[in-house]
């Protein structure tokens, strides 16, 4: 016999594994992180866990290893999204002129997003290596450089050199959007600007900067967020180094959990981290309204 | 358009994806040399002698660097490597595009208390560092007695892939008209037909689209894998390689013919996705 089932009852049904998963998958994982951060836990000995209250808490706050990771955290997020954001609107624009075979270079400047880490990484250690790279031999060859440089081992180098490896991988991510919301900008109000005699210039000043005002916001937002979260650009990059000098704080965090068998702490670090994005969220949605209905999708 | 501004605009665009590409071509280039070549300085930037011998290494093993008494050298497991890395990317794909299919529908089909917010709580997900999912997730995994297995990999994946499986088909379902569904519904159809015979076959792409997305992530993943997995035969991929910094002596042809051979299935579900990817979804369709 078939069951029958009201209409009701499929809606409910079919949103239940969901609801099962999010629970499971996301809610829990959290609360856990959450839990962790109050006690002081052994991976040796994971059957004892007291309680510590703020301890962990305390720990990182006095730690000058986080201080100095949040530091870098800010400069590794801020150059990042913003070379993503000015570059990635320059590719979209250019992407966006109607030219003959424009799709096959669509597809050229946009694969770099879905290149793995890993790969990437080790493309970068090999471009930028000291002694045997092409970018020292180029950079030689064009009289640019007068000694080979050590990309990878010298503190600020090393940062420049993560950064340009986030840029790379995560510049199309911003073209893919900019790029879908420069299609919808009616063709009218440029034919209407051009009879009225703007140039290039004031069209783009006028027109297409204040239409991509709104999603370059969210981009930008999107895009803080997730560089500020990296763990792997730099882990197999640097792995933090050379010393501690590109270490963020998903890296601390990752720090203290594996290489120090301080989970407690590392899950401590992993809520304040959640903690400064949750504000950093709520300040932009305050000031923008971001988040409203209309302007979701 | 005036030639020479074409002119223009094709030379710029030319000298940018030369530079964007140059790193992958430079690994091509670089795994298609003999070892002593990779090392001579002046580097080559086109083999003088072309050979396959990485490729061969890691796909046919036996390893001619490797010291006798050494072990199996970690360009053996290359082949299994991939397939966990196949294995555990289509699971938590065709997990997460399952549920979130059937999720997606019902918000967008049907009205219940929270509705509204599902869709917030799960885009709020992606925002989430994975470093505060993965230690709770693997002492879970500790408990079940899952870590070092591919199914607790796969489930690790979830994590991840989930809440924005669910978001691209929310937005994907929010564009898709009633009208048809509901003429159905009123000749008599029963909801479970409808959605098998009417709406399945309509988001096909949305739900191809979705998979492809996770199936990458799902690929590209890194941490997952070094937290939860240790034995070399089970690990994934993008894990498994980096063993190859493991000795005194890097061999960076084995490295690149790696990374070709990681980012081909990428550019493969690429060429299908591009469409996709260009035309039509807002900043909620990707993750990154």
């Amino acid at each position: 016999m078939r069951l029958r089932l009201t209409d009701r009852q499929v809606g409910v049904l079919f949103m239940l594994p969901f609801l099962v998963a999010l629970l499971l998958f996301l809610v829990w994982p959290i609360a856990e992180a959450v839990r962790l951060s109050f006690v002081r836990y052994n991976p040796l000995r994971p059957e004892v866990q007291p309680f510590v209250g703020l301890d962990n808490y305390r720990f990182v706050l006095e730690d000058p290893l986080f201080w100095e990771s949040f530091h870098q955290a800010l400069i590794w997020t801020g150059w990042s999204t913003f070379f993503q954001a000015v570059i990635g609107v320059g590719l979209a624009l250019l992407l966006h002129q109607p030219l003959r075979g424009i799709n096959a270079f669509r597809g050229l400047l946009l694969f770099p997003y879905i290149v793995p880490t890993v790969v990437i990484a080790l493309n970068w250690r090999w471009l930028f290596n000291s002694e045997i790279g092409i970018v020292n031999h180029l950079l030689l060859q064009a009289g640019i450089i007068a000694e080979p440089v050590a990309w990878l081992s010298t503190p600020d180098m090393a940062m420049a050199s993560a950064i340009l490896l986030n840029v790379w991988k995560y510049t199309p991510f911003v073209v893919i959007v900019v790029l879908a919301r420069l299609q919808t900008i009616p063709t009218e109000l440029y034919d209407a600007a051009k009879v009225d005699g703007a140039g290039a210039l004031r069209r783009f000043r006028d027109i297409t900067l204040p239409q991509l005002a709104e999603v370059l916001a969210v981009v930008v937002v999107f895009r803080t967020i997730w560089t500020f979260n990296k763990f792997e650009e730099i882990f197999l990059l640097t792995r933090g180094g050379p010393g501690t000098s590109t270490y963020n704080l998903a890296l601390y965090a990752y720090d203290q959990s594996i290489a120090n068998l301080r989970m407690g702490v590392g899950a401590a670090a992993g809520v304040l981290m959640l903690l400064v994005l949750l504000v950093a969220s709520f300040l932009y949605i305050r000031l923008t309204g971001f988040g409203r209905e209309d302007r979701a999708a | 358009m005036n030639r020479w501004l074409a002119a223009l605009l094709y030379a710029l665009l030319c000298a940018v994806t030369f530079v964007v590409c140059f790193p992958l071509l430079w690994a091509i280039s670089t795994s298609l040399k003999p070892k002593e070549e990779i090392f001579r300085w002046p580097p080559t930037l086109l083999p003088e002698r072309f050979t396959f011998e990485s490729y061969r290494e890691l796909l046919f093993g036996g390893s001619a660097a490797s010291a006798p008494g050494a072990g199996t050298p970690p360009s053996d497991f290359f082949l299994h490597w991939f397939a966990n890395s196949i294995i555990v990317s289509v699971g938590s794909t065709v997990i997460s595009i399952t549920v979130a299919t059937l999720a997606a529908y019902s918000l967008t089909r049907f009205r219940f208390f929270g509705q509204r917010a599902v869709p917030y709580v799960a885009i709020m997900g992606y925002m989430i560092p994975s470093v505060i999912f993965v230690f709770p997730m693997f002492l879970t995994l500790v408990e079940l007695d899952l870590t070092d297995t591919l199914l607790g990999l796969t489930l690790g994946y979830v994590c991840i892939t989930l809440p924005f499986c669910l978001w691209l088909m929310w937005a994907f379902f929010r564009g898709v008209p009633l009208e048809i569904e509901e003429a159905a519904l009123v000749d008599g159809a029963s909801r479970l037909q409808v959605f098998r015979q009417i709406v399945l076959p309509v988001a096909l792409p949305g739900i191809i689209a979705a998979s492809i997305f996770a199936f990458i992530v799902s690929w590209n993943d890194y941490l997952f894998g070094r937290v939860f997995m240790n034995s070399m035969e089970l690990l994934p991929l993008t894990v498994g390689v980096m063993h190859f910094f493991d000795g005194t002596h890097v061999d960076w042809g084995l490295m690149m013919a790696s990374s070709v051979l990681m980012t081909v299935p990428m550019a493969i579900l690429f060429g299908f996705m591009q469409r996709h990817l260009v035309a039509g979804f807002g900043a909620g369709a990707v993750k990154g």
